[in-house]
């Protein structure tokens, strides 16, 4: 018997898809003999008591789950997610220039610190990544905080938005597709293989409406993980390994005339019952064995 | 020794402005030297380079993420043998008041209130800074026992402006390697123990200050040298 904790937030049971998810990995690790709680902000004194940490809140170096994945890796408990994989997937900075070392294929992507914030560098950066381009702060998540700027006003005023959090910003080349790869690997193994397609006439998976505070999401279909074309898993093998251990990634990858560039590595893939789970339905029994092995 | 500083310019071991560093192809072992290594500041991204580079470097990315969250900053510490209060993280009062009475001193865990500390001696008081430390309850905080007097005292290369946290500083600069930062510490007689660490704000530095780092360097060029 292994007693898993899965640490949570109240917004993971507010879309009834993650909820039932998060109720499957319960149903499944209990089917396998194991305790399954779920741990809240009340009862983080409770960590050490447990074999494993599941990370299912959003995580970030800033937020509460990384000093959730710390206490639980500092007490010798099996995490997903790790501290390490936190800290690289969570900031574009770090993640793009250990892909870029490894000779990971990915969009042209260049850095831009506060003080490169003039013209000479912006002229420069339209020249090499061309127009529009697009500008991520490296705390994105969720398609939030990526924005096309297509002058320099717009590329100043987005800046400056970033650099209020972050003293460096991404800038990548425009890349439209009509959807993005979401390959999920978990401890170097393909798990579930999916597409994020982008809504009607929109350049990310999940956009603001003008003028609303509402989000609208594309479609996620679900391939199976056999049936996923074979370069498209290698790149997100590779990409996995370059960020550097053990982990449960959710890899984004675009594919441009047959080939195929990592957008960015996620610690913490989401995983909603119906979209990631439809195909390959044993990723609940996976990820338990992975915390239970 | 390559040393990355904004707030010196000369000193007996080759310096340059991170600025410099970030577009530079440098492989060395890597001194980075700033007031705030906090998480996405310049100071962070300095030691991301180095550390993405593959250059050893002085402090790292987890020693500073560690570090500067206080319930992970006990955590390690308390491994490596530093005296620290006991704490609890959580935003539950009720908790709180189970595991550790009255007095209390209250650390934030958020990532907006990187200064300060609150001590707290009723449950109005307890809930007043879970209110406003928790950002509404939205986060935990790190509530220790008070022991005794709660002070900050700068921390330069391990050498802290207090005698009786010597010891302290010493093991902490040891164990994280942050070379510029204010420590949070309570004094009770002779005996002291770490409760949280901050940036260094830069009006906090002064010019002894300044003569101290460069001293520093100098004993570090004549090691190497």
């Amino acid at each position: 018997l292994v007693k898993i904790a899965c640490y949570v937030e109240s917004y993971n049971f507010s879309d009834p898809r993650e909820m039932q998810a998060l109720l499957k990995f319960k149903k499944t690790a209990e089917k396998m003999n194991h305790e399954f709680d779920f741990l809240w902000k009340q009862n983080l004194g409770d960590i050490p008591h447990y074999n494993s940490l599941f990370i299912r809140a959003t995580t970030d170096p800033l937020y509460t789950a990384y000093i959730v994945s710390k206490i639980g890796w500092e007490n010798g408990l099996k995490v997903l997610d790790t501290p390490h994989s936190i800290k690289v997937c969570s900031n574009k900075i770090h993640m793009y220039r250990l892909l870029e070392r490894n000779n990971i294929p990915l969009i042209p992507t260049m850095i831009l610190t506060k003080e490169q914030l003039h013209h000479r560098f912006i002229e420069e950066a339209f020249k090499k990544l061309g127009c529009p381009l697009v500008v991520k702060a490296p705390y994105t998540s969720f398609s939030k905080y990526v924005e096309k700027v297509r002058c320099e006003t717009s590329f100043r005023n987005v800046c400056k938005r970033f650099f209020r959090k972050s003293d460096i910003v991404v800038l990548q080349k425009f890349v439209p597709t009509l959807f993005d790869w979401r390959v999920g690997v978990l401890n170097e193994e393909i798990l579930y293989v999916c597409r994020y397609v982008m809504p009607k006439g929109k350049w990310k998976h999940g956009m603001k409406l003008r003028g609303k505070s509402k989000f609208i999401w594309g479609r996620t279909t679900s391939i199976s993980r056999y049936a996923a074309p074979e370069k498209l898993k290698e790149v997100a093998l590779k990409a996995c390994k370059a960020i550097g251990n053990n982990d449960l990634f959710g890899v984004d990858i675009k594919e441009v005339d047959g080939h195929y560039y990592v957008v960015e590595v996620n610690d913490n893939p989401s995983i909603y019952s119906g979209y990631e789970d439809a195909k390959d339905k044993d990723i609940y029994q996976k990820i338990i064995e992975a915390l239970t092995d | 020794v390559l040393v990355v500083s904004d707030l010196i310019s000369k000193s007996a071991v080759p310096t340059v402005k991170p600025q410099q560093f970030l577009e530079s192809p440098a492989r060395d072992f890597i001194l980075n030297l700033e007031c705030d290594y906090r998480y996405m500041k310049i100071g962070y991204y300095v030691s991301l380079y180095a550390e993405t580079l593959q250059d050893p470097v002085i402090p790292t990315c987890n020693n500073i993420l560690d570090a500067y969250r206080t319930p992970v900053l006990l955590l390690r510490a308390k491994k490596k043998g530093i005296p620290t209060p006991p704490f609890v993280l959580t935003n539950s009062t009720k908790e709180i008041i189970y595991e550790l009475g009255f007095p209390l001193v209250v650390f934030p865990s958020n990532p907006f209130s990187s200064d300060g500390y609150r001590i707290v001696y009723s449950q109005g008081g307890l809930y007043k800074a879970l209110k406003s430390f928790g950002i509404n309850y939205n986060y935990p905080v790190c509530a220790e026992a008070l022991l005794g007097e709660v002070r900050s005292v700068k921390c330069i290369f391990g050498e802290v402006n207090h005698p009786d946290a010597a010891d302290i500083g010493l093991k902490f600069y040891e164990e994280f390697g942050i070379p510029i930062c204010k420590l949070y510490i309570q004094t009770m007689g002779k005996e002291c123990f770490l409760c949280s660490v901050s940036p260094l704000k830069t009006v906090e530095i002064h010019r002894k200050d300044i003569q101290r780092i460069k001293e520093k360097l100098k004993e570090l060029a004549q090691t190497i040298g």
